[in-house]
């Protein structure tokens, strides 16, 4: 597959993480949903999507830099996450699986 | 200074490392993350150079020719010849009769241009163990061979990168010395950010930009260091391991120089390679057949690719080598795969070995952060990353502002009135300096004499100005308010940024339509773009700073009325 999809397909698995991570918070999933998140299970997706985003950059790129690629993702998304919490919470709905 | 606990000490050291430091990080981070995108700035900034990448062309029936014309830089044989040359010995050699010893060129996949220089022999030196090399360089336009006119200043890669880690100031490389000590405080900075911050992970995702605008910008500093943490820490710390060496210690040059002679010497010797002219003339071979060669072997190492840098020692003599290293341009490490010939005979003297594991980490490093990968997708996010380096150093000026002066303002201090001109400067007065000057390279002239220079002089001037513009306005700040400067400034950018598009489109006809559309030419493109997106994230922070500005104001003048109907009862 084209090295582009990879990276796409990489970004937004990181973009789900950091989605589930901050969901995992109580203070942000009052942001969407009434109750408390199962943490424990949100969090874990949250690794999940975060390992899988890594194997999306090793099929686009050569290790080192596949790494680099992976890191400044994480970043990227979690600031965006972030961001949408602050501005449009409301797009982090459909995340909002799992309630305790 | 007596502390509480660990954290108040933490907190004091980021506090005012931070404040002192933090002017210096924000060139470093601002034209850093420019110079991700020097070469593209450089096209946009040098029309004549709108032209695609092109590989190393032919040495043997171009380069050589270009290589003979290159002339000994005037000002470095004014002022290195004396010192290198022995006038017990015999007669100073005229510039332009200086014999070449030495030729190289270079480029990247970025480059549509290629670059070239080389170095000349003075004879009767008065240190004959020494280098004793005056230098010449060239840029061309591969394609002619035609030289691209000196008087052009190469705005990215000449201007904005050296700024980010010398800060331009080179009277005795004073500006990285400052970079390289701003840089390891950086460290420290972020280790203590980390310390006084309790809840790394349950704020990571936290901006409430609706609480108090202490607050919101604390919130904005947390998250922006924090989802950057590695990035800032890695280009701190790799951007020390490739200066300590040039910069701090330089030793080898100095006290050890003997010794370093020496070592290079046997160095040289061991790999074949002759460090010293024979002294006898000898015709060079073809260089083409040799670059032929290498790109054989590399591809026998399944590593096929361009020619990066080409180098040719001793020229003209017997002992003549020539050394070819593959561009790096589809991995991070630095490692050129260096194959040397045999100047005269052509033959292969040596083969560059695979780097050892320590070397490998440091080739990684070095090139985790010079970046001479092609990457697209990559670079963009180390653009964002340090973007996000700057807005994390302009919250904290901010915040430091925002805690202390309804305080000073009480005590009749001007601490945070100073402090907060200072980050107007390095904030908006510097993306304005930054603009103003690309609107100066658009509008003087391509035949102006000395353009580059007058091109700096705006740079400075512009910025110089911002200052006094910001010490002017910032009577408010020791009243408690807002300094008005941080938004004229910010409505400046948002003019400047499409001024700076419009003056590209009528200097050259490249407006957005052709250059993205009809006749592609991303560079050009690239940063027209960002410069349009720098001027709408302009436009957006003026209009929250004037709702801000309208609530604080109410808030005042209900205060007022408060304060003197009370007046009116008593």
């Amino acid at each position: 597959m084209n090295d582009a999809i990879w990276l796409i397909i990489a970004f937004v698995l990181m973009l789900l993480a950091m989605g589930w991570f901050a969901l995992s918070l109580k203070t942000h999933w009052k942001q969407v949903m009434s109750g408390k998140p199962a943490s424990r299970l949100l969090r874990s997706l949250g690794w999940i999507c975060v390992a899988l985003s890594g194997l999306a950059c090793l099929q686009a790129d050569h290790a080192s830099m596949a790494v680099l690629v992976w890191i400044m993702l994480s970043a990227t998304a979690a600031f965006i996450v972030g961001q949408v919490l602050s501005y449009r919470p409301g797009l982090l709905k459909p995340l909002a699986l799992f309630r305790a | 200074m007596q502390f509480n606990s660990t954290r108040q000490g933490m907190a004091w050291l980021h506090t005012w490392l931070g404040l002192i430091l933090g002017f210096v990080l924000m060139v470093c981070f601002f034209f850093g993350a420019l110079s991700v995108f020097d070469r593209e700035i450089d096209r946009w900034a040098i029309p004549e150079t709108r032209f695609d990448p092109q590989p190393m062309p032919s040495f043997d029936n171009l380069l050589m020719g270009v290589f003979e014309r290159i002339e000994p830089d005037e000002a470095e044989y004014k002022r290195m010849m004396p010192e290198y040359h022995d006038a017990s010995a015999g007669e100073m050699t005229p510039r332009l009769e200086l014999p070449a010893d030495e030729y190289w060129a270079y480029t990247t996949h970025r480059d549509p241009v290629l670059r070239m220089g080389a170095g000349f022999r003075v004879p009767f030196p008065a240190n004959p163990e020494g280098h004793n090399h005056i230098h010449g360089n060239t840029t061309i336009d591969p394609r002619t061979g035609l030289s691209v006119p000196d008087h052009h200043l190469k705005i990215g890669s000449e201007w904005f990168y050296p700024l980010h880690y010398s800060l331009n100031l080179n009277w005795n490389r004073i500006g990285f010395f400052i970079v390289g000590i701003a840089g390891f405080f950086m460290l420290v900075a972020l280790i203590s950010g980390v310390w006084i911050h309790r809840k790394i992970f349950r704020e990571l995702f936290t901006f409430r930009r609706h609480k108090s605008k202490q607050r919101s910008i604390l919130d904005m500093h947390n998250m922006t260091g924090v989802v950057a943490l590695p990035f800032h820490f890695f280009f701190a710390f790799t951007g020390l391991i490739i200066f300590v060496a040039f910069y701090y210690m330089p030793v080898t040059n100095t006290m050890l120089e003997p010794l370093h002679s020496a070592q290079q010497a046997i160095e040289a010797e061991e790999m074949g390679l002759p460090h010293e002219r024979a002294g006898i003339p000898a015709p060079m071979a073809s260089v083409d057949a040799m670059v032929a060669e290498a790109k054989r072997r590399w591809a026998a190492r399944d590593m096929a690719g361009e020619v990066g840098f080409l180098q040719m020692h001793h020229v003209g003599d017997q002992n003549a080598y020539v050394s070819i290293y593959r561009a790096g341009s589809d991995r991070v490490a630095l490692v050129g795969e260096g194959i040397h010939f045999n100047g005269v005979t052509g033959d292969v003297l040596r083969e560059d070995p695979p780097h050892s594991l320590a070397e490998s980490i440091g080739d990684f490093l070095a090139g985790l952060h010079l970046q001479h990968f092609e990457h697209w997708f990559l670079r963009w996010l180390y653009v964002i990353g340090g973007l996000l380096g700057c807005a994390c150093i302009a919250t904290g000026f901010m915040f430091f502002v925002e805690k202390r002066k309804q305080q000073h303002a009480k005590a009749g201090s001007q601490g945070s009135r100073i402090v907060d001109a200072f980050a107007v400067t390095t904030v908006t007065g510097m993306v304005i300096a930054a603009i103003a000057m690309l609107i100066a390279n658009r509008i003087i002239p391509s035949a102006t004499e000395g353009k580059g220079d007058i091109e700096k002089l705006v740079f400075w001037s512009v910025w110089a100005l911002s200052f006094l513009h910001a010490i002017w306005r910032s009577a408010a700040v020791a009243l408690a308010k807002t300094n008005p400067a941080w938004r004229e400034q910010t409505v400046l950018i948002a003019i400047l940024g499409a001024v700076a598009v419009i003056a590209n489109w009528i200097s050259t006809g490249d407006h957005l339509i052709k250059t993205i559309f009809t006749d592609p030419y991303w560079a050009v493109a690239g940063v027209d773009l960002s410069l349009l997106a720098g001027s709408l994230i302009a436009l957006l922070a003026v209009k929250k700073m004037t709702a801000t500005h309208k609530t604080e104001r109410k808030q005042e003048t209900s205060q007022e009325k408060l304060a003197t109907g009370e007046a009116a009862y008593e």
